[in-house]
C-alpha cells in the first residue's frame, strides 16, 4: 500500500507522481540559482582582490571601492543616469497617470484600442523605437527644427516605452476603483478637484508610486535606445560598456553592486514610506 | 448655474402653515436609452417624514435616490429640493446626504477622518470638525472606534460611520440606499430600533429605500409603492396597509388572500359570488366583477356545521403551520387557498390553531375587514 497519510497524497494520480514532483522542485531550485547566482558572482568579485576576477577567490578587499570613489568619469555618468531618470520618472508618472483616466473611465469611443496602442510600446523592440526617434528628430522634424541629440533626445526615448508601464499600472489600479466612493465624495461637499486630491489620488497613489519605482530602474539600465539618441554625453550603461571592451574590472562589478543595493534600498523605502504613513495617520486620529 | 426659484409654490399671501416641501418631484423620468427606469413620477416628501420608498427589484427605487443625491441627470421633469429647483446642481452644492447601499467609507481614512471629511469640505474650523466628529460617532455609539479603518469594523459598525459621516453634514434630507440590506437579522432588527431612534432625535427628513415591506411598515411615517418606475400608492404605512389600492399593492405589502369574484345585488343587500359561494359585502358596493381581498389575521375559522355569524366558505385544512407566537393555517376552499393566521394567547383563536389537518371547516370573516379592488 501506499505509504502516505493523507488521503490526497495516496490518491494514485501517476505511477510517477513523486518522480514528477522531486524533478520540479529540482527544476525550481536551479532557475532561482540561475536567476540569482550571477548577481551572487557580481557582489561577490567586487571585492575579489585580483584584478582579473575568477574563482577561487585570491583574497577580499575594499580596493574597487576605492577607485570607484576616485574615479570622476564613472561618477559622471553615473550622475547623467541620474538625471536622465529623474526627469524621465516625473513626466512619466504625471502623463502615465492622466493618461490612464480616459482609459478606464468611459467617454472613449475604442478603449480596447486605445489600451493596445499604449500596450505596443513595450512590445516593441527597444532599436526599432531608438532607430525611429533618431530618424524623426534628425530627419523628420529637420524642415522644423535642428535637434541636437543629447540627454532631451535620450529623456524622449526612454519616455516612449515608460509612459506605457505607469499608464498600465495606474489604469489596473483604477479599473478596481470603486467610483461610489467619489460619489461620496461629491455628496459630502467634495468638487472635482477636492476629490481627486483627497479621494482618487491617495488611494491610487501606491500604483503610481509602482509605476515610478520601474521607471527609475527602467531608464537607469537602458541601453540600446539612449545609444542611438545620445550625444557627446555616456550613461553608466554606455560607459561600462566602453569600459568592458577593455576587460572586466573589479570597479565595473563595485559599481553594479552600488547600484543594485540602492534600488533594492528604494524599493523598500517605497513601500515602508505607504505603509507606514497609513500607519501614522490612524495613529494621529486616535 | 442652476436657476434658484425663490420659494416656489408658496407665494406671498397663501396659507403659510403649509410647509415647503423637503423633496418634491414633478413628472421625473429617467431613461436610459430605450429603458425607462423612472416614468412620470410625482411625489411630495414633507420636512421630518421618514419615507420610505419600498419596491421589488428593479422598480426605480435607487434611480429615484440617484437622482434627488444628484449622480444621475433627470431625462425630464423636476427636482425641488426645499422649494429649489435643482435639476443642473451637482451632488456637491446639494444640501442631501446619502448613506450608500455599499457604504462607501473611504478606505485610507480612519472612522473619525470619514466622518470629518465632509466637514472639512464646508472649511469648518478644526474645533468646529473634532466637536462634531466626536458629537457624531457618539450619535451612532462609536466614540470608541474613531482611530480604526473601516476594513478594520464589522458591516453593522461600517454602516453606522456612513451614517455619521452623513449627518454629520446636517443636511435638509438623508438619502438612506437599502443600509441594512446586507446585516444578518438580528443586527437588522436593531439597526431598524436605532436608526428610528437617530429620525426622531436628529428630526431631519429620512428617505430610505427598502425592498422589505417590514421594514417599511415598522419605520416609516410615509410609504410610496414603487412598481416598473412609477409609484402606485403614498401614504401612511396603515393606510397602504389596509387600504391597498390595488392589488398589486395589496400584495406586495403583507400577506393577503384574494378572492376573484362579482358584486350582485341581492334586495338593498350587496353579494359577492366566489364560485359556487356565496359572502356577504359592505353594502354600498357597485355590482360587477371585482376581487375580495381579506387578511390573513381577519380570517377565523369555526366547525363547518356552526351557522352562527357572518356567511363563510367552507374549507378543509391542509397544512397547520406552528410560528411561535402565531400559527398559520392553511386551507382549501372552492375559491382557492387560503391563509388564516392566528396569534396564541387569545382563545378563540387559540382554538383554531388546533385544527386537525383534513378537518372540515368554515373560514369567515366580519365584512368591514374585507376590501373590494377592482381592476
Ligand atoms: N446605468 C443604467 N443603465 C441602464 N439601465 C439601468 C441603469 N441603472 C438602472 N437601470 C435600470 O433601471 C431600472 C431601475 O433600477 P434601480 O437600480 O433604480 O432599481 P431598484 O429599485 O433600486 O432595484 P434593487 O432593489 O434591485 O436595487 C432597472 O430596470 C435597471 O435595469
Ligand atoms: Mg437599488
Amino acid at each position: 500500500m501506499a505509504r502516505g497519510t493523507s488521503p490526497l497524497e495516496t490518491m494514485p494520480v501517476s505511477r510517477f507522481a513523486r518522480q514528477t514532483r522531486w524533478s520540479l522542485i529540482v527544476l525550481t531550485g536551479a532557475m532561482l540559482a540561475f536567476l540569482y547566482l550571477p548577481i551572487a558572482f557580481l557582489i561577490l568579485f567586487s571585492f575579489e582582490d585580483a584584478a582579473t576576477p575568477g574563482l577561487p577567490i585570491t583574497g577580499l578587499t575594499l580596493h574597487w571601492y576605492q577607485v570607484l570613489a576616485s574615479d570622476s568619469a564613472i561618477q559622471s555618468a553615473l550622475l547623467t543616469s541620474i538625471e536622465v531618470a529623474v526627469v524621465v520618472t516625473i513626466i512619466a508618472s504625471i502623463v502615465g497617470t492622466m493618461v490612464a483616466f480616459p482609459l478606464v473611465r468611459r467617454g472613449v469611443r475604442a478603449p480596447g484600442l486605445l489600451r493596445l496602442g499604449f500596450t505596443l510600446p513595450i512590445m516593441i523592440p527597444g532599436f526599432l523605437i531608438g532607430i525611429g526617434l533618431l530618424i524623426f528628430f534628425r530627419q523628420g522634424l529637420h524642415p522644423l527644427i535642428d535637434v541636437q541629440l543629447g540627454l532631451y533626445t535620450v529623456v524622449a526615448g526612454h519616455l516612449v516605452f515608460t509612459i506605457p508601464f505607469v499608464v498600465l499600472i495606474v489604469a489596473s489600479r483604477l479599473q478596481g476603483f470603486d467610483r461610489r466612493l467619489e460619489w461620496a465624495a461629491a455628496d459630502l461637499g467634495a468638487g472635482p478637484w477636492r476629490t481627486l486630491r483627497h479621494i482618487v489620488l491617495p488611494l491610487i497613489a501606491p500604483a503610481i508610486l509602482a509605476g515610478a519605482l520601474l521607471c527609475v530602474t527602467l531608464s537607469i539600465d537602458e541601453f540600446v535606445i539612449t545609444f542611438f539618441l545620445i550625444g557627446p554625453q555616456q550613461t553608466l550603461p554606455l560607459y561600462i560598456y566602453t569600459q568592458i571592451k577593455f576587460g572586466v574590472t573589479p570597479e565595473v562589478n563595485a559599481i553594479a553592486t552600488v547600484i543594485l543595493l540602492v534600488s533594492l534600498l528604494a524599493v523598500t523605502l517605497g513601500s515602508i514610506l505607504l505603509t507606514s504613513s497609513r500607519r501614522l495617520r490612524r495613529r494621529r486620529a486616535e | 448655474m442652476v436657476t434658484n426659484q425663490p420659494w416656489p409654490g408658496r407665494p406671498a399671501d397663501s396659507d403659510l402653515a403649509e410647509p415647503v416641501p423637503a423633496i418634491e418631484l414633478r413628472h421625473a423620468t429617467k431613461r436610459y436609452g430605450e429603458a425607462v427606469a423612472l416614468d412620470d413620477v410625482s411625489m411630495v416628501i414633507q420636512p421630518g417624514e421618514f419615507f420610505c420608498l419600498l419596491g421589488p427589484s428593479g422598480c426605480g427605487k435607487t434611480t429615484t435616490l440617484n437622482l434627488i443625491g444628484g449622480f444621475i441627470p433627470l431625462t425630464s421633469g423636476d427636482l425641488l429640493i426645499e422649494g429649489h429647483t435643482v435639476n443642473d446642481l451637482p451632488p456637491h452644492k446639494r444640501n442631501v446626504n446619502t448613506v450608500f447601499q455599499s457604504y462607501a467609507l473611504f478606505p485610507h481614512m480612519t472612522v473619525a477622518e470619514n466622518v470629518a471629511f465632509g466637514l472639512r469640505m464646508e472649511k469648518l474650523s478644526k474645533a468646529d470638525i473634532a466637536q462634531r466628529t466626536r458629537e457624531y460617532l457618539e450619535l451612532v455609539g462609536l466614540s470608541g472606534l474613531a482611530g480604526r479603518l473601516p476594513a478594520q469594523m464589522s458591516g453593522g459598525q461600517q454602516q453606522r460611520v456612513a451614517l455619521a459621516r452623513a449627518l454629520a453634514k446636517r443636511p435638509a434630507v438623508l438619502l438612506l440606499d437599502e443600509p441594512l440590506g446586507a446585516l444578518d437579522l438580528k443586527l437588522r432588527k436593531q439597526m431598524q430600533t436605532e436608526l428610528a431612534r437617530i429620525h426622531r432625535q436628529v428630526g431631519t427628513t429620512f428617505v430610505f429605500v427598502t425592498h422589505d415591506q417590514e421594514e417599511a411598515l415598522s419605520m416609516a411615517t410615509q410609504i410610496a409603492i414603487m412598481s416598473n418606475g412609477t409609484v402606485l400608492q403614498q401614504g401612511s404605512p396603515r393606510e397602504v396597509y389596509d387600504r391597498p389600492a390595488n392589488r398589486f399593492v395589496a400584495d406586495f405589502v403583507g400577506d393577503t388572500n384574494f378572492l376573484a369574484g362579482t358584486v350582485r345585488r341581492d334586495g338593498g343587500q350587496a353579494v359577492f359570488d366566489v364560485g359556487s359561494a356565496v359572502v356577504d359585502v359592505q353594502g354600498d358596493a357597485e355590482a360587477g366583477p371585482a376581487t375580495l381581498m381579506i387578511r390573513p389575521e381577519f380570517l377565523a375559522l369555526r366547525q363547518g356545521d356552526a351557522t352562527d355569524g357572518p356567511r363563510g366558505l367552507t374549507a378543509r385544512v391542509v397544512n397547520v403551520a406552528f410560528l411561535g407566537n402565531h400559527t398559520r393555517i392553511t386551507v382549501s376552499t372552492a375559491a382557492g387557498e387560503m391563509v388564516v393566521v392566528r396569534p396564541h394567547g387569545t382563545r378563540d383563536s387559540t382554538a383554531d390553531t388546533q385544527r386537525e389537518l383534513g378537518e372540515e371547516v368554515c373560514v369567515w370573516w366580519r365584512t368591514e375587514n374585507a376590501a373590494l379592488i377592482r381592476e
